[in-house]
């Protein structure tokens, strides 16, 4: 069965969402699950009055079968108790949409999970938390690892590897990453934009919401930004070929492809 | 011929009537087979040998430098299985461009299992290999090396005579899958230094089920079929008379429409990228500015998965692909993307159109009227997509 053979019902829902939107309050909690990397993100809102789930909403990023399940369960739930809402199983939500691909039932089933972490967050207390509401400079100081201790780093210095600032034309066309070390990279990853179409800016603290934060004209730029991510290393024989990177947030590792590493010291 | 907007000529083409025609007879009367040696088989003979002539002529070789094969998925397995056997005791190296076609890739894959090393070249931003950084690659024990003409995703053209000049006088074979780039870009093998090249029937607009194996003079390769020693023994099996006899016709039809069909689809795809980048924001074309096949645009949008593109499109009855890991079976996205240095929730927003020999104005007036409301649309269910409408630092 090809990928994308869904059913009327899943595609009906994937045309038609129910319940998108967001929500807040001291009544409202949230639940995360997914990851950008893998394709899906979803985020459920549930509004909660007398141990009941009076009112939810669902943001999500993904493919047709992850919007669909992502509406299916807000219709399925809306009203239940959270005791019948935490019984809702991935299966439940496939069966209501008269079922789903099967190598779409695992990854981009994931509305029941967010639901269920939702109801969590509420029962800890944590009604009226937005989920990783960011607080610059939160991460601890042992997430910047010193450049040296990056594997493969020192093996490709004068071959894509830059411990000073490079000449910017050196650079043209190139796919750069510049590793975050305060000011200094902010700037130079912003200048390098006019010499080339991709800069990727690596740091390992959370998205800064701060208006006076330095990293924040970042966000308007065409700098491609990692944040909580942390370099783990550099691959190439020759020359830099890739970088493998540790995704602190989720923590999962991937690679990208870039010519040169900037660490300024 | 398409009747609704099909804007995915890359992954299937339909056959020229005029090939259909041309095919026909040898479905009932003309049905002999060449290896017979009474008349209706000398008829069978006669039509083969034209057909190979007419291919041969298509991009500038010998007739007897054609093999037929069931396909380019065979042609590449001929090519490297089939020049590796022959040639082992020369070395055990081969380098591959890292954005090849995935039947090469995977043909390096079984190749590893033999005990063959094998040696991925990375692309810049572009999706381009450069012939500085294959040199840097090659070693005494390298045996053949293997790019693609185009890329058939990003349209992204190589710089195939400049790496056949490099490669020129060192002993190194190198392979050329051209089926992306076949009916798009002139293709002379008197001009370029290419020893094995792939083609497809049907990327000419010929019959699916048959392709063909450059395999210039001198070079030697082990069959990988092994059968009635048809194909000079190269590729065993009775002849697809009908199928042989469409690709000629198709590749006569090429070598007089190849401008004509470039002049027409160039500028619809011009319009697509200039207007689709213009209405959308946050859109992005994939691989080189110019470099690229004259049929191809390339897009990626910020914050929207490909599958959900795609299935609104179908909805609006446009066809289009998708580099996004949710329409393949692994799941995983695009390896071209990835090697261009895209980060993977950029390669799972991707969108493919290719235009073709019936692609007209008005196709590109429909995705133009439908795409920016579903884009939109998808941006306002995703969570990566924030107030002020610019995604940034999401991860």
């Amino acid at each position: 069965m090809k990928s994308t053979q869904y059913s009327e019902k899943t595609l009906d829902h994937f045309r038609h969402p129910r319940n998108v939107g967001t929500m807040e309050g001291p009544d409202v909690a949230v639940g995360k699950v997914g990851n950008p990397v893998c394709g899906d993100l979803m985020y459920m809102y549930i509004r909660v009055k007398d141990d009941r789930i009076a009112d939810i909403k669902f943001q999500t990023f993904g493919c047709g079968s992850a919007v669909a399940t992502s509406s299916m369960t807000t219709e399925l739930v809306k009203g239940m108790t959270l005791d019948e809402a935490m019984k809702v199983t991935r299966g439940n939500v496939a069966d209501a949409l008269d079922g789903l691909p099967l190598i779409k039932m695992h990854c981009s089933n994931l509305a029941a999970d967010a639901l269920h972490e939702a109801i969590k967050a509420w029962r800890e207390g944590r009604g009226g938390e937005v989920p990783e509401a960011p607080a610059p400079g939160a991460v601890k100081e042992s997430c910047e690892l010193p450049p040296t201790t990056v594997e493969g780093f020192d093996a490709l210095v004068g071959k894509g590897v830059y411990r000073q600032e490079p000449d910017p034309a050196e650079l043209k066309d190139r796919r750069v990453l510049v590793l975050d070390r305060g000011e200094r990279s902010v700037k130079l990853a912003l200048a390098l934009t006019e010499y080339t179409g991709r800069v990727v800016f690596m740091s390992p603290y959370k998205k800064p919401e701060a208006k006076d934060d330095f990293r924040a004209p970042l966000k308007r730029s065409d700098v491609k930004v990692l944040y909580e991510s942390q370099l783990l290393a550099v691959i190439g024989e020759f020359e830099v070929e890739k970088v493998r990177v540790h995704d602190l947030n989720e923590n999962e590792e991937y690679e990208l492809t870039v010519d040169a590493v900037v660490v300024l010291e | 011929m398409p009747a609704n907007v099909y804007l995915d000529y890359q992954s299937s083409k339909p056959v020229d009537p005029r090939v259909v025609e041309a095919m026909l007879p040898w479905f009932t009367d003309r049905f002999g087979n060449p290896n017979s040696l009474h008349q209706d088989g000398d008829e069978a003979t006669e039509a083969l040998e034209r057909s190979r002539e007419r291919v041969a002529r298509f991009i500038g070789a010998e007739k007897d430098e054609i093999v037929f094969t069931g396909g380019a998925t065979e042609s590449n397995n001929l090519a490297l299985l089939g020049y590796i056997a022959r040639n082992r005791r020369k070395g055990d190296h081969v380098v591959i461009a890292e954005v090849e076609h995935i039947s090469v890739h995977n043909l390096a894959k079984a190749l590893e299992k033999q005990g063959i090393k094998v040696t991925r070249v990375p692309v810049d931003q572009f999706g381009r290999v450069s012939p500085a950084k294959l040199r840097a690659r090659i070693k005494d024990e390298t045996l053949l090396v293997s790019v693609g003409w185009a890329s058939s995703e990003i349209g992204t053209v190589q710089p195939i005579r400049e790496t056949a000049d490099m490669l020129r006088g060192s002993g190194i074979a190198l392979h050329v899958d051209a089926v992306a780039a076949e009916g798009l870009v002139s293709i002379d093998m008197r001009e370029v230094g290419v020893d094995l090249l792939t083609l497809s029937s049907n990327d000419i607009y010929g019959p699916k089920g048959l392709g063909a194996l450059y395999v210039r003079k001198g070079v030697h390769v082990a069959p990988v079929i092994i059968g009635g020693g048809q194909e000079n023994g190269l590729r065993s099996g009775t002849e697809n008379m009908p199928a042989i006899v469409g690709m000629a016709e198709a590749a006569d039809i090429m070598v007089r429409e190849l401008s004509e069909d470039v002049a027409r689809m160039r500028p619809l795809r011009d319009r697509l990228v200039r207007e689709v980048l213009a209405a959308i924001p946050d859109s992005h074309l994939n691989g080189h500015p110019t470099e690229r096949l004259s049929n191809n645009a390339h897009f990626r949008f910020e914050a929207v998965e490909g599958e959900s593109l795609l299935l609104s499109l179908k909805d609006k009855g446009v066809s289009v692909s998708t580099g996004s890991a949710c329409s393949s079976k692994t799941l995983e996205p695009s390896h071209t993307l990835l090697s261009c240095g895209l980060l993977h929730e950029e390669a799972h927003g991707s969108l493919e159109f290719t235009f073709g020999r019936w692609s007209k104005p008005s196709d590109v007036d429909r995705v133009l009227e439908v795409l920016p409301g579903i884009v939109a649309r998808l941006r306002a269910l995703s969570p990566l997509y924030d107030m002020d409408n610019k995604l940034k630092g999401e991860h």
